[in-house]
């Protein structure tokens, strides 16, 4: 006998015991303390935080631990958060020029003022396990160099192209920026609100959209111009006073890449450029980033739109993990009165098919020439 | 609940929603965009939906919520615990003692009364999408009332099998102006949209839209002369209350394929046979 | 910095005395979540039920001229719908330092000289002028435009009978079953306002809407509804 569904309240309410239960895994361990995974999982911190929009580690720890290590529903918890908290100031433009710098290599160049720094990068470790970490051997201390740590903030390289005129300039045109946390996006769209959705758009995304026009769908010529990464000042005007204070520093990855040149009867030949940026250390992020920036420009400069990263439309609308997981989630939910509202047609397109064929069959019938029949 | 303001929402996203919804049922069928916020629930989950029940419920409300036609379903259960924790507010499973209503995929059965409000959850608020994929450009068309395309899908649907294929989300015409989604609600429930006495909102949280029908709306099903606009029928009554009217659910009963058919307005199959009884 | 803090000191004395003038003599909501709440469905229930009275519970704002023809309804819409993010536009017969230091102090909203950027628009009905440059929104956005809120000579549904004179607009489309009468005044001013919103439907979507107040009474009449004179032949 069919019994109606009653149990959903219960359902909820056991499963979520069961996941908090999961969650804490064997008692006989320790539990994992949010400080340490802000310490030693800072790549899964500093991800989480991009794509939440929110600069908080120690949330964003938290986000990463209730979530089991789950980085989209980390993203997705704090995200959630985010949307709850009160705006108290507007910051003035960061200013990454000025950035206490921990790393900072360009591809362009073989020496640069100011000097490469290689920082803290996996780039040339070798990727072999290492079984000693499964023992817990201990690690011993980076040596700091001062004249790393405290040197002098260093021109970016993109300036130095700018005073012979080799690469465009990007100019505020002083108007202010369209926020997408408030406003709804309204295509087609101007590239800061465009890379505000970047900024915060899904990582394995925006790489396989940037690989993509490596390989031919809409290429454009990208060099790494400079890549930095550390600490950055936020700051922020106080009417009353009428004076810039610094309320903190949040730590920042950023790519200029410098693409393929355009000019035109009027403008001289230039480099143009794409443009990354992300919380934290987020090299891979910002680098894809600026190669999808560079894309989506292709209508501004004039170039034939041939590649998926070059549909700003296709490429905005589909880059937010939260948007994106959620809806693809939600085919979870039940569907069976719209499922029910299918079957009943396919059964009757079914009925009305066989009923046509089973006529044509008989007037198949009706005209065999009787020589056939035998 | 401690830290948050009542119905979860600030109160300056509330009234960026509720300049909105004024907009909307004053271009009845147009969707609005609107700086849709993060839910503490998923996007396609009903955030849109449950964004607008938070901007017009008050304290004295009775809230109902349904998935499908049934108060027990999963995320109807969730939507309505989230409400009853963030604004306090009474819930009731009776069409007739709600004043606000949040569903998604029904109309209920029971006939709607002046003053009640019913907020539809929408995942793709844009009729036109699934024919033209750009915004710009079904915008466009939104704005120079070219609706053609939309009756050619239809009708190669004729040509095909012999009947608009359409079953859900049944495009509707609205005050003989803006083509609009129903939400995907089964075509049977269309004609309830036409006339009806209570205000009907439309959210869609992660595409960022919102839309509305007002009381004695003029709706009409897109359709053709020859083709008229039909909602479908059962041969069956429903197994438990003996409804012949209402929307039923096919509910497999073995694996020896036996199976029945039941109202999916559980609230209204409910009271049917508390009547009888 | 010492001079630095006194001065900022002097000026928060200044300012809190203003907000207390402010606030004593134009009223804010007492409970902003739920009063605004309330406030809301009844303004949302006339919009979509055009042409229907409702009686709003505000604290009414002070009735010294030239601010008293506002009412306790229009101000009940402003204390509601206005915040930082919207654009408010004054006509000259209602301005008054009193009211712009009383819009800031309660909703934040920005002050505009030009009705075609404002958000919402505080008139009376002597002020209306049908050629004001009010935004009416795009075909592609038509949601961009102005909603006017207008001190109006009386709000009414059936005066037409009862005094025996033909003020009254006959209202039909989204909202309304069959037909509804309003009657708002007989100045040439709610004649010019009802002829206005009859034009609505030649440039649907775009077009204005309208919030009515006299007193407490609120009515509204958006661009859907077909209006005309409630004297003339049925006109569809």
């Amino acid at each position: 006998m069919y019994v109606a569904v009653k149990g959903g309240e219960q359902a909820i309410a056991s499963a979520h015991r069961w996941l908090a239960d999961r969650r804490r895994g064997d008692r006989e361990r320790a539990e994992l303390e949010v400080a340490q995974i802000g310490d030693q999982l800072r790549l899964a911190v500093d991800r989480v935080m991009s794509e939440a929009s929110l600069y908080d580690p120690e949330l964003a720890a938290l986000a990463f631990k209730q979530a089991s290590g789950d980085l989209t529903e980390a993203v997705f918890l704090l995200r959630a958060y985010r949307t709850t908290l009160p705006r108290l100031a507007v910051s003035e433009p960061l200013d990454t020029a000025g950035m206490r710098i921990e790393r900072r290599i360009s591809a362009t160049y073989k020496d640069i003022p100011g000097g490469q720094i290689l920082g803290p990068t996996y780039d040339y470790t070798h990727r072999l396990l290492d079984f000693l970490q499964l023992a817990g051997a201990e690690v011993p201390p980076a040596e700091t160099r001062d004249d790393v740590t405290d040197a002098e903030p260093c021109p970016q390289i993109l300036a130095l192209l700018n005073d012979e005129g080799l690469v465009e300039q990007a100019i505020d045109d002083g108007r202010e920026p369209m926020d997408i946390t408030r406003d709804p996006p309204d295509y087609p769209m101007g590239r800061a609100a465009r890379l505000q959705m970047l900024a915060r758009g899904d990582e394995g995304y925006l790489l396989a959209l940037g690989y993509s026009t490596q390989r031919g769908y809409g290429r454009n010529h990208p060099f790494a111009g400079e890549i930095r990464q550390g600490q950055v000042e936020v700051e922020i005007h106080v009417e009353e006073w009428d004076e810039t204070i610094c309320v903190g520093e949040i730590a920042l990855s950023e790519c200029q890449m410098i693409n393929q040149f355009g000019g035109s009867r009027e403008a001289a030949p230039q480099f143009t450029r794409g443009y990354g940026l992300a919380f934290g250390h987020n090299e891979r992020k910002t680098m894809a980033m600026a190669l999808v920036d560079r894309a989506l420009r292709a209508e501004e400069l004039g170039e034939p739109i041939s590649g998926p990263a070059q549909q700003a439309e296709f490429v905005l609308a589909h880059a937010d993990s939260v948007d994106a997981s959620g809806f693809v989630s939600h085919l979870k939910l039940p569907h069976y009165v719209d499922f029910q509202s299918e079957l009943d047609l396919l059964r009757r397109l079914r009925r009305e098919h066989a009923a046509r064929q089973a006529e044509l069959a008989d007037a198949h019938e009706a005209v065999k020439p009787p020589s056939e029949e035998s | 609940m401690d830290g948050y303001n009542f119905a979860y929402l600030d109160e300056q996203t509330k009234r960026m929603i509720r300049r909105a919804l004024l907009k909307a049922v004053a271009i009845p069928g147009y969707q609005v965009p609107f700086g849709g916020r993060e839910m503490p629930m998923p996007y396609g989950w009903g955030t849109g939906g449950v964004q607008l029940t938070a901007s017009i419920l008050g304290a004295d409300d009775i809230l109902k919520v349904i998935d499908q036609g049934a108060d027990d379903t999963t995320n109807a259960v969730s939507i309505r615990h989230f409400f009853q924790r963030v604004a306090g507010v009474e819930t009731t499973t009776a069409t007739t003692a709600a004043n606000v209503i949040q569903t998604r995929h029904r109309i209920p059965e029971t006939p709607l009364r002046a003053g009640q409000i019913l907020v539809f959850q929408v995942p793709i608020p844009e009729p036109l999408r699934f024919i033209e994929p750009s915004e710009q450009e079904t915008r466009l068309m939104h704005a120079l009332e070219e609706y053609g395309v939309m009756h050619v899908k239809l009708y190669e649907d004729i040509a095909r099998y012999g009947h608009i294929a359409t079953t859900y989300a049944y495009p509707v015409k609205v005050d003989g102006r803006y083509v609009m989604d129903p939400s995907p609600i089964p075509k049977f429930d269309n004609p309830k949209l036409d006339g009806n006495p209570a205000l009907m909102l439309f959210g869609a949280g992660r595409e960022k839209r919102l839309y509305a029908i007002p009381p004695h709306t003029r709706v009409e099903s897109l359709d053709f002369e020859d083709h008229p606009f039909e909602i479908q029928s059962w041969e069956h009554a429903c197994a438990l209350c003996g409804s012949d009217h209402s929307y039923l659910d096919e509910v497999i009963t073995d694996d020896h394929g036996g199976r029945m058919f039941v109202c999916s307005d559980t609230d209204y199959c409910q009271s049917r046979r508390g009547e009888v009884a | 910095m010492a001079q630095r803090e006194r001065g900022t000191k002097e000026r928060m004395e200044r300012e809190s005395m203003d907000r207390d003038a402010v606030r004593a003599v134009w009223p804010g909501l007492a409970d902003p979540a739920h009063d605004s709440q309330r406030l809301f469905r009844q303004i949302l229930g006339a919009m979509s039920e055009p042409g229907t009275l409702a009686t709003l519970a505000v604290p009414a704002p002070p009735q010294t001229s030239p601010s008293d023809a506002l009412g306790a309804a229009l101000w009940g819409v402003v204390l509601t719908l206005c915040d930082l993010e919207t654009r408010v536009w004054v006509a000259a017969d209602l301005d008054s330092p009193a009211l712009r230091q009383a819009l800031t102090f309660h909703t934040g909203a920005r002050i505009t000289d030009d009705p075609a950027s404002a958000d919402f628009a505080l008139l009376t009905h002597d002020a209306f002028d049908p050629e004001m440059p009010f935004a009416l929104g795009s075909d592609t956005y038509p949601d961009r435009g102005t909603t006017l809120l207008v001190a109006v000579e009386r709000l009414e549904n059936d005066s037409n009978e009862a005094r025996g004179d033909n003020n009254s607009w006959r209202l039909s489309g989204p909202g309304i079953a069959d037909s509804r009468l309003l009657d708002i005044g007989d100045s040439p001013g709610c004649r010019r306002l009802m002829s206005r919103l009859g034009a609505n439907r030649t440039s649907f979507p775009q077009g204005l809407d309208m919030i009515f107040g006299c007193g407490a009474r609120l009515a509204a009449v958006p661009r859907s509804t077909r209006v005309t004179r409630a004297d003339a032949k049925e006109v569809n």
